[in-house]
């Protein structure tokens, strides 16, 4: 049942469960950065470094902030779909919302790189 | 075509004081609209994450801004939209495996929401001054 609702048939499914899926990965980030942050106590440049540079915590933040833009991208394409109705307008908003937010993913990519 | 004349004959009702919003109604919108104000603030936390990481003076520079009463009295406006997204996403995820989707339960949590959403950002508020 839940697979053949995955399917091509019902893309608008998938785009349900895509939304659900990065909320909940944002959470449980969340509760690891509250973690982390309650063991380590950065009160520094260093400390902070320390925490936010370790290979497995550069890949858990490179999800997030992926899990974040595409949570971001069906929220926002839904806000303009309810209430922008010239549709040319529309695909404009669209389109610089998604160039937006590439270009954040890239940005991400290049600090977490940098660490 | 008269399907058409049908939908355009419709009486409509778009004075938005004539209309009492129900509480999940409110918690809807506000998930929608906090929703917006994050998606706004994007930019602002990529950049705080970069000038945090970059350098030790420009990780001073940024600890002394946050010092800052204008910008705690911001950090703590927006984190509003932030927990009222959060606790209301939450109660979207419950209802979509089936809890709390009765009429009464619904407006439970959406009180639920709305003041775990006012607590929280008290305690922030509390906690950063």
């Amino acid at each position: 049942m839940l697979i053949e609702l995955l399917t091509k048939k019902y893309p608008g499914m998938r785009l349900w469960l895509t939304q659900r899926i990065s909320a909940v990965m944002m959470v449980i980030y969340l509760m690891l950065m509250l973690i982390m942050l309650a063991i380590k106590q950065p009160h520094d440049y260093a400390s902070w470094l320390d925490l936010m540079s370790p290979w497995w915590w550069r890949m858990l933040s490179l999800v997030f902030f992926a899990s974040l833009f595409t949570h971001a991208w069906l929220g926002v394409r839904d806000v303009f779909k309810d209430y922008v109705f010239n549709l040319r307008l529309r695909a404009v908003l669209q389109v610089t919302v998604d160039i937006l937010l590439i270009a954040y993913l890239c940005w991400v990519c290049i600090i977490l790189w940098k660490l | 075509m008269a399907k058409k004349t049908l939908i355009r004959n419709r009486p409509k009702n778009l004075n938005l004081f004539t209309i009492r919003l129900p509480i999940n109604a409110v918690v809807s919108i506000l998930h929608r609209m906090s929703g917006m104000v994050l998606f706004l603030l994007i930019p602002a936390l990529i950049w705080a994450l970069q000038t945090s990481l970059s350098s030790e003076s420009s990780f001073d520079r940024l600890g002394a801004m946050f010092r800052h009463w204008t910008l705690k009295l911001l950090l703590i406006g927006f984190s509003w939209p932030f927990f009222h997204h959060l606790y209301a996403g939450l109660r979207h995820l419950g209802q979509d495996v089936h809890w709390m989707t009765t009429l009464n339960k619904a407006r439970f949590s959406s009180r639920i929401v709305l003041v775990l959403g006012a607590c929280s950002m008290l305690g922030f508020a509390y906690y950063i001054w």
